[in-house]
């Protein structure tokens, strides 16, 4: 029997190919059942009009029980959004991804719940402990803890 | 970890809100024996442990989105008590996700410099048949591994294998529906139904590994993550679901597990009984037996009354048809096993 994380994501890759992704959000690459890339847009009036970002998911074996780690490319010349939560290394300070997250969110669903927070934002900026976080920040984001403190951003 | 001595009470939720249906003798407000809990502070145990330990554990040193201090408060009861634990079990290799049925003195053994109503506690169910525990880990699924665990139990014990297996079957396969009225979708459930129907069913009939289920493999399959945790999540989902269907029930009751702030059916559904690891409080294990038309017993050992242990019932089916029984303690779910139970 295959892992539950290969069972599940090939089901979530033949539903993205015969229904496609929602508006602004692509599916760039997956090659296997660890790494996915998706570029993302923000359709409409936004800070990000014009503006497109990679969105790289990582999944262990355990997925969709255990989170993906999720956060924007910023090699090869690509940068990760200005917003108070994103670090300028691309990760991403949310709860669902982390200590909200359930399986009942799909990597298509994770897509629109990013899209979305950049839609909302008003303001680029940048969190007030980037550099600081950036310094010391392990190379996988869901070896952080983060402390979600303010759900309106 | 050698200088200082563990913490030997575990330690309250924050919040723990009173069973309903307490008997009447259980008022403690006045009670002059009442013991106290010992407790550590926050800060006793944070410096006890430090940032280096709990990363060690993988507990790890919490980082702050913007400028917030953190606060031992900030984990949840769950945490708190596996923090707990470890401290106990300093030298002991990671728990199993359950662990094999165990005699009450092994629980006991851990309250000797504690609490003595704790003590008196574990000591009134021994002398009232519930003589054995069943451990789970204390990971925030605990109630819901526990009664998972439970129940697939009860079925195997049944007196009528086969009927109780074939109701359970059409009753867990009528569970799809509720899940995808509650807006859950087939290809998020569906591997975690098939796990767990997949179990059940191998009662009756030998299962893909062409054996049928026994107390062993039953253990074995709930030691195993995969299964584990399949069986888990679709709880979580069952419970979930019944809360949004019947929301008119619940809403109102809903807080959040370390806020203690009320929220809306959705957001507690979503962030509280959908995610894992996040603890159940009264409200879930009421939906999830409901769900399930299941007969739960909790007891509660909460170290507030020294002369007996509250017994929360959650009875969904015919009295005859007997309970699973459950042990709380603050923050914590175990199988509590009656030596009356078929063996």
């Amino acid at each position: 029997m295959s892992s539950i994380s290969s069972r599940r994501l090939a089901k979530e890759l033949r539903e993205i190919h015969s229904e496609g992704c929602p508006v602004g959000i692509n599916l760039i690459e997956a090659n296997d059942y660890a790494k996915w890339l998706f570029t993302i847009e923000v359709m409409g009036d936004s800070v990000y009009q014009n503006e497109k970002y990679t969105l790289q998911f990582r999944f262990d074996s355990h997925y969709p029980i255990s989170s993906p780690a999720v956060q924007f490319v910023v090699t090869e010349g690509r940068e990760a959004p200005m917003h108070p939560h994103v670090y300028s290394n691309g990760h991403i300070c949310a709860s669902i991804l982390g200590n909200e997250w359930s399986p009942v969110l799909s990597v298509v669903a994770v897509c629109v719940t990013i899209q979305s927070m950049l839609a909302s934002c008003k303001k680029k900026e940048r969190p007030r402990d980037n550099d600081s976080y950036v310094r010391n920040a392990p190379e996988n984001p869901k070896k952080t803890q983060f402390h979600y403190d303010d759900d309106t951003v | 970890m050698t200088d200082t001595p563990p913490p030997s009470t575990p330690l309250t939720p924050q919040g723990l809100r009173r069973p309903k249906q307490l008997p009447i003798d259980s008022d403690v407000e006045d009670d002059p024996l009442l013991t106290p809990l010992v407790l550590p502070s926050a800060k006793e145990l944070w410096n006890f442990t430090g940032p280096e330990y709990l990363l060690s554990r993988g507990l790890r040193a919490d980082h702050q989105c913007l400028s917030c201090s953190l606060e031992f408060s900030d984990y949840t009861p769950a945490q708190l008590y596996e923090l707990n634990q470890q401290l106990k079990d300093d030298s002991v290799p990671e728990r199993p996700l359950i662990d094999a049925v165990a005699p009450m003195s092994t629980l006991r053994a851990e309250y000797e410099n504690g609490s003595p109503s704790f003590l008196k506690q574990i000591d009134w169910l021994t002398k009232n048949g519930f003589d054995k525990v069943q451990r789970t880990k204390g990971d925030g699924d605990c109630f819901y591994r526990s009664l998972g665990y439970a129940y697939i139990e009860s079925l195997l014990t049944s007196k009528d294998k086969d009927f109780a297996v074939a109701s359970a079957l059409s009753l867990l396969s009528s569970t799809k529906d509720v899940l995808e009225s509650a807006g859950i979708e087939k290809l998020v459930y569906e591997d975690f139904y098939d796990d767990f129907a997949n179990l059940v069913g191998s009662i009756s009939k030998p299962g893909e590994d062409g054996l049928v289920l026994n107390k062993e493999r039953l253990l074995q399959s709930f030691q195993n993550p995969e299964v584990s945790n399949s069986i888990v999540i679709y709880l979580r989902f069952v419970t979930s679901a019944h809360i949004k269907l019947n929301r008119e029930s619940y809403e109102g009751f809903l807080v959040h597990p370390d806020t203690k702030d009320i929220m809306d059916v959705d957001s507690f559904c979503a962030n509280v009984v959908q995610a894992m690891g996040r603890e159940a409080d009264h409200v879930e294990i009421e939906a999830l037996c409901r769900a399930l038309y299941l007969n739960v017993d909790v007891a509660y050992l909460t170290g507030v009354r020294g002369d007996g242990v509250d017994f929360i019932k959650f009875h969904n089916r015919d009295e005859g048809e007997g309970a699973i029984t459950l042990l709380y303690r603050p923050g914590h779910y175990d199988i509590l096993v009656s030596n009356k139970r078929a063996a």
